[in-house]
């Protein structure tokens, strides 16, 4: 558990969004270990949006899938939103085999865009400076 | 008979639930009778249910809190529930009980926040998930 404890860190990455990168192998216990991880996150940051980016997870089981489902209810049930970001073709292409339904998960190709949906969530947008009318 | 009573507190339009420590089914059936009844006498709007003192809750209060949604619903009235702990959500999202369709906050503030943007933009929000 602690190896697993060092490995996945919950980021705040901007003000009212964490994020979660895991990289490396993805088992049901780590997949409990990032959901407790980013749910207490979320708690002591108040954050209310959270990123859990999967770019670095080869594969996949159902108990896995099942679990980052879990995470992402159970991040809804505290007030938050959860988005899952790159998700592997790999990946995809398993949980839609294994019927699991990712229809009500946001889900985005990348951590740049789910960054960027976490702010429009927020109500924010990142515009050039030189849009920026001065003041 | 011994049992506790929850207060409900109404704060303008709205109706605040504050449950503490943990909920036993006669308190939470107790809870969801004094509430639909204080909601048609004062003609509330919203109802916030602060559970962020629950530390425990079984598939009884899981229920509870659905049907109290899905109660207030009929009745026009929105709920939110706030400030679910980590450990509450996961028990619930273990039991199935996912409450679709109920809105929830991290905090009273975000919650009352939330309900006022909801009933300025007069959209009904159940979204139909």
């Amino acid at each position: 558990m602690t190896d697993f404890d060092a490995l996945t860190p919950v980021i705040h990455v901007w003000d009212g969004v964490l994020a979660v990168p895991i990289v490396g192998t993805l088992d049901s216990a780590r997949s409990q270990v990032v959901m407790e991880k980013l749910l207490v996150g979320l708690v002591k940051s108040g954050c209310t949006v959270a990123i859990l980016d999967i770019s670095g997870v080869p594969t996949v089981d159902t108990e896995v899938a099942l679990n980052l489902l879990k995470t992402v209810d159970a991040a809804r049930l505290m007030g938050a939103e959860c988005i899952i970001s790159g998700i592997r073709p790999e990946i995809a292409q398993t949980m839609v085999n294994l019927g699991i339904d990712l229809k009500e998960v946001k889900t985005r190709a990348s951590m740049a865009r789910a960054l960027e949906e976490a702010l429009t969530t927020l109500g924010l947008k990142v515009v050039p400076t030189s849009e920026v009318t001065p003041t | 008979m011994n049992f506790q009573r929850i207060p409900v507190l109404q704060l303008g339009p709205y109706l605040l639930v504050t449950i503490q420590g943990t909920l036993d089914d006669r308190t939470a059936l107790t809870l969801q009778e004094d509430l639909t009844k204080k909601v048609e006498k004062t003609g509330a709007r919203g109802v916030l249910i602060d559970i962020s003192g629950l530390d425990l809750v079984d598939s009884f209060v899981g229920r509870m809190l659905y049907t109290v949604t899905a109660v207030m619903k009929i009745m026009d009235t929105e709920t939110v529930v706030v400030g679910m702990q980590p450990a509450v959500a996961m028990t619930l999202v273990e039991l199935g009980l996912t409450l679709k369709g109920a809105l929830t906050a991290m905090n009273v503030d975000k919650g009352m926040e939330l309900l006022r943007r909801r009933l300025r933009d007069g959209t009904p929000d159940f979204t139909a998930r």
